[in-house]
Order: structure tokens, then C-alpha cells, then sequence
């Protein structure tokens, strides 16, 4: 089975201009956890995630920091949360995304979310335009249906 | 990019000629050549230096400058082992929360005021730097000044300054603070012993020296953040930010990092006792220690080895200490030390002021390991011109250290708060913003050191 058979074809973007509240607020309606990223022609430039924004918030030095407990809300998270109003989404995405095209084999695209830790992966076309979405559960689906078949 | 690849290879094969035209022999000039490539190639492609150090190598060995046998005994295993070892026990300490928890101590300061946080934070850095390493330290220091700014709603960027400014200073008070404090005490001899009664009492003068530049140089900035200080009362929300509970690891931890810290203050005493080899207990309590992280914590010991060990960073001192190495193997290092000697009149006084200024305005821009990786076999075959070397390994430490706080690619220290600056306040740096004060602090601190070197008997 090919990707292009249980890949979510009406996908959600978001422009790479919109701030990064913007996007939250998309997520949330939505209730998803990222959104590719594309350009004005559609291309894809990126992904953004909720993991982004608590990367943004949270001090960059807090893994190097080690363990430790937050009793409060430091000042600067709030800061930076309210910054997120002006702060443009390509400045928070993810830009080295790992992407399949519609004739990947299911196979492959499980190989790669596997290897690559990726819950889901944008599929593209040969212009590097986004044409859909491919998530864990689609590639599921998507074995259940190739044994029920067989 | 292709612009400074070329320059490169012209400089460095340019050396190499001039060197053979001033008489040195083939193997000699290569080696000169193939060492200033590798010193470029970290001044211009900081991200590749591994890449140089690595062909850099080869060359040698295929032009036969140096043979299998020397430079495996050049690369300094000991040293990068005593390195992997501390790296492990940092990992360890890190993960039990001894760095949270000393953030969180400066956070708990009580009745702050905009001095006595300067004070803190500059001791703090130095001390801290002392017992761990320059790079290790500033993380914590940083984050720790950064969550006191957020709070009294003042820009961090002058107290992330003076904290890199003693975390460099610090790093020279002990054979432990920078990666070059061990290379000289490895290659000259010296005992942790001799870095504290000799090093550290420097270190302290030179750190109080750098406070008061600094209370002076940022006095508006301190103003402003007393005012804040008063204003916003006391620091009740940062007292209560964060906490470590004193779990057993912890105290744990603290344990094996404090026994490790007080058997290599005790190294020379106990390689006495039981007749071993000068520094064997120095190299090896890092990795005794290192090795009883790792049964303790069997199941993370794979994590500390391979990612709390810069092993990328490992890799290119082996092979920089190989390089250099070669240096003194095909006698170039001698040729430079007569020469030298020859200038400084076979004066170890004038020779002192020569090494701690080229170390010091080397280090300034270039990597403090690699200036000090070249400037060791020069340094030990002075020994052959019967000169006293004492004063001259203290000038290498200090000039190695202080001259990281002229500009702001001085040490790797500066650009990790520079790095985290940039990311967490969008703030990038000037040159000439960090560079005056730099400088200032980077002169006063090194005439301190000249002074005290040719002044203080026990020194000469």
C-alpha cells in the first residue's frame, strides 16, 4: 500500500507570516499538535508544534541546567508567552522536516516515523508543495486494511 | 568561505617555506606548516577544526615528521582521560540537581542588594569554575543571573559580562578550571598543590582586582538595579522559583564530587606515600571516581559516557597535542625556545613578560588550548638552556585564562553566554561592547599577574 491511499488530503497550514499566537489558536480549535508550515505557492517550509512554543517559553538552558523543580512561574515565561503575539512562526517552526511523497511505501513511512521519532510526516510533491498529511494512525490504518484485504 | 580556505593554505604553506629558508629542515617546517593550518583552521572554520586536526595528522605521518609511536605518546592520553573522567562526574552532579541547587542558593540570597549580588555572582563563577570547568560553570551562572533580571526587570547583559570575566579569571585558580590548567600541570609537573599556593592566590587578587573595574565600569547599570531592588522589595517569588529537594542522590553525589576533589588536592602527598609517579593520583581520581558513578548508576552509564562527554571536543585536543607534539619531535620548538631566549638575553624575568603577553593576546583570539598546546614543548625546551621554568608555566596558565576576557571569542566560555544571550533575550553582542571592557579587565589582570610573578620571590 502507497501513502497516497490513507494520507489526509484536505490538510491544515498555516502561512509562515502568522505570529505565533496565531497558530497557537489553530492548534487549539483544531485540537492537533502541529501544523506544516507553507509559503504563498504552498510549499512547504516547515513544521510548527505545541513543542515549539514550550521550547520558546521555557529558558533554552534548562536541560543543561539538570534537575530541578519549578514552585512558580518565573517572570520570563510569561514574558515570553505574551511575545508570542508578535513573534512570526518561522522564527518557532522546525525547519528540517523529513517529508514522503504519495508513492512511498507504507512500509517506509512507518520505517522512518520509527527511526526519525516523527508522530506524523507532511507528503509532498515534486515541486516540494504540500499536498497532505500522513500521521502513525493513517499508517496503521492503513496495515489493518492491507490484512483485512489479504 | 573559499576566500579564507585559500588564505589559509597560503599562510600556512608560506610558514613553511620561510621556515626553510630560516635553515629549519624539512620535517621541521612541515610540522610549523601543518600545526599554523590547524591553528587557523579553528580561528576560521571553528565548526571543521576537527577536519584539519584530522588531515593535519595524516600529513605527518605520511610526510614521516612524526611516527605512530610519538604521536600516540604526543596526543596526551592522560590528559583526555583525567577530561572524560571530569566529564562523567559533571554529568553525574548534574543530573542529581547540584547545579539547580546552586542556582537556587543565589536566588535565596536574602536582603539582595544590586552589590552584593555582584559580589555573589563574581565569587560564585570564580570558585565554581575552580572545582568544575570554565564551560560547566557559566551555564549555571548564567541562569541563575538571568532569572534575577527577569525579576527586578533589568538587562541582564552587563552582569552575564562580569560573571564570564570571573568564571575566566576562576578558571586559572586550580588545575582543574580549564582544560589547560591540566595540560600544564601534566607537562610541567606541577601539583595541584603548587596551582593552589601559587595559582589561586593570584586568581583571588586578580578577581577582587575585576570586581572593583566592574563596579566601576557598570556602576550606572548596578544603580539602576538597586533602585529596582528597593523598589520591588524582597526577592519573595525568586526565593521560591525553584527547588532541589536534598534527595539522597544528591547528598550522594556530593560525596563522591567532595572525596574526588580532596584526594586530588592530596595527590602529591599520597603519590609520595606510596612511591607513584608524579600526578598518577591527579589523572586517575577521575576516573576512579568516574568509574564508581557508573556502577552506582549502572543503568544511566552509557548516557554520561556518550553524551555528557564532549567527545567531538576530545578528539581534536588528542589530535591538536599530537600536532604540537610534532613540534618538539622534529626540534622546531627548540629552535623557537633558542631563539627566544636569545632575544630575552636568557633573562627568565623579560622571558616571563614575553610568555604571558604572547599567551595572553594569543588566547585572546585564539583557542586557549591551542596556543598553549604550542607553546608547551617551547616552553620545555627552555629546560636544556638551564632557565628556570617555574615563572614560565604561571605565565602560560595566567596568560592562557585572562587573555580569553579581551574579546568576546576569547573563550569557549564567552561565546556559550553569548550563545544563551542571544537565544533567550534576542540580544546579539557588539564587538566593541564586549571589547573595552575586556580589555580593561584583560590588561589590569595580566599586569597583576607580571607583577606578582617578578616581584613575589617564591615565584622566580
Amino acid at each position: 500500500m502507497k501513502v497516497g491511499e490513507v494520507m489526509t488530503r484536505e490538510v491544515k497550514s498555516i502561512s509562515f507570516d502568522a505570529t505565533g499566537i496565531e497558530a497557537l489558536r489553530l492548534l487549539q480549535e483544531m485540537k492537533i499538535s502541529g501544523l506544516p508550515v507553507v509559503d504563498k505557492e504552498n510549499k512547504l517550509l516547515g513544521m510548527f508544534t505545541e513543542k515549539d512554543v514550550l521550547s520558546y517559553i521555557l529558558p533554552s538552558y534548562i536541560e543543561k541546567v539538570g534537575r530541578f523543580i519549578y514552585k512558580d512561574d518565573p517572570k520570563s515565561t510569561k514574558k515570553k508567552f505574551a511575545e508570542l503575539s508578535t513573534v512570526k512562526i518561522q522564527q518557532l517552526m522546525r525547519k528540517d522536516v523529513v517529508t514522503t511523497t504519495e508513492d512511498t511505501a507504507l512500509c517506509e513511512v512507518a520505517r522512518i516515523m520509527l527511526t526519525q521519532k516523527a508522530r506524523r510526516l507532511p507528503v509532498v510533491d515534486s515541486n516540494a508543495r504540500l499536498i497532505g498529511i500522513i500521521a502513525r494512525e493513517d499508517v496503521l490504518r492503513g496495515f489493518t486494511q492491507e490484512t483485512q484485504q489479504a | 568561505m573559499i576566500k579564507k580556505f585559500i588564505a589559509l593554505i597560503v599562510i600556512s604553506v608560506t610558514l613553511g617555506i620561510l621556515s626553510r629558508g630560516a635553515g629549519l629542515s624539512f620535517h621541521q617546517a612541515t610540522a610549523i606548516a601543518i600545526f599554523s593550518a590547524s591553528v587557523m583552521g579553528t580561528l576560521f572554520f571553528w565548526d571543521f577544526r576537527l577536519t584539519f586536526a584530522l588531515i593535519g595528522i595524516s600529513i605527518l605521518l605520511i610526510t614521516k615528521t612524526i611516527d605512530l609511536y610519538h604521536m600516540i605518546h604526543f596526543a596526551s592520553l592522560e590528559v583526555i582521560l583525567f577530561l572524560v573522567g571530569m566529564m562523567i562526574l559533571v554529568g553525574l552532579l548534574k543530573d542529581t540537581g547540584f547545579f539547580a541547587w546552586l542556582v537556587s542558593l543565589i536566588l535565596r540570597i536574602k536582603n539582595l542588594t544590586a552589590n552584593k549580588f555582584l559580589v555573589y555572582i563574581s565569587f560564585i563563577a570564580a570558585f565554581l569554575a575552580c572545582a568544575v570547568d570554565e564551560v560547566t560553570s557559566i551555564v549555571f551562572i548564567v541562569a541563575a543571573i538571568f532569572e534575577v533580571c527577569d525579576y527586578f526587570e533589568v538587562e541582564p547583559t552587563p552582569f552575564l559580562i562580569i560573571s564570564v570575566l570571573a568564571t575566566n579569571i576562576g578558571s586559572s585558580g586550580t588545575a582543574l578550571g580549564n582544560p589547560i590548567g591540566i595540560l600544564i600541570a601534566s607537562k610541567s609537573g606541577l601539583t595541584f598543590e603548587d596551582f593552589i599556593i601559587n595559582a589561586f592566590p593570584i586568581m583571588l587578587v586578580a578577581l577582587i582586582a575585576t570586581i572593583i573595574i566592574v563596579k566601576w565600569y557598570y556602576r550606572t547599570q548596578l544603580a539602576e538595579l538597586d533602585l529596582k531592588m528597593k523598589t520591588l522589595k524582597a526577592n519573595e517569588m525568586l526565593i521560591r522559583l525553584i527547588s532541589v529537594p536534598p534527595e539522597r542522590e544528591l547528598k550522594i553525589s556530593l560525596g563522591i564530587f567532595g572525596v574526588t576533589l580532596v584526594l586530588i588536592a592530596l595527590h602529591h602527598r599520597l603519590e609520595l606515600l606510596w612511591n607513584l609517579e608524579p600526578n598518577t593520583i591527579l589523572l586517575t581520581m577521575p576516573l576512579i571516581s568516574s568509574g564508581a558513578v557508573m556502577i552506582w548508576k549502572w543503568q544511566k552509564a552509557r548516557d554520561y559516557v556518550e553524551k555528557d562527554v564532549e567527545w567531538w571536543t576530545l578528539l581534536f585536543f588528542m589530535l591538536l597535542f599530537a600536532q604540537a607534539g610534532a613540534l618538539k619531535f622534529t626540534g622546531a620548538t627548540d629552535v623557537l625556545a633558542q631563539r627566544l631566549a636569545t632575544v630575552a638575553a636568557h633573562n627568565t624575568a623579560f622571558l616571563t613578560g614575553i610568555v604571558l603577553w604572547i599567551a595572553t593576546i594569543g588566547s585572546s583570539i585564539l583557542d586557549n588550548v591551542v596556543l598553549v598546546a604550542a607553546l608547551i614543548p617551547v616552553i620545555q625546551s627552555f629546560q636544556s638552556l638551564n632557565m628556570n621554568l617555574h615563572p614560565l608555566w604561571w605565565a602560560l596558565l595566567f596568560g592562557g585564562c585572562f587573555g580569553g576576557n579581551i574579546t568576546l571569542v576569547g573563550s569557549t566560555a564567552n561565546i556559550v553566554a553569548l550563545g544563551i544571550l542571544e537565544k533567550e533575550k534576542n540580544i546579539r553582542m557588539t564587538f566593541f561592547q564586549w571589547f573595552w571592557i575586556g580589555l580593561t579587565v584583560g590588561i589590569i589582570t595580566t599586569v597583576i599577574v607580571w607583577v606578582m610573578l617578578l616581584v613575589i620571590p617564591w615565584y622566580r
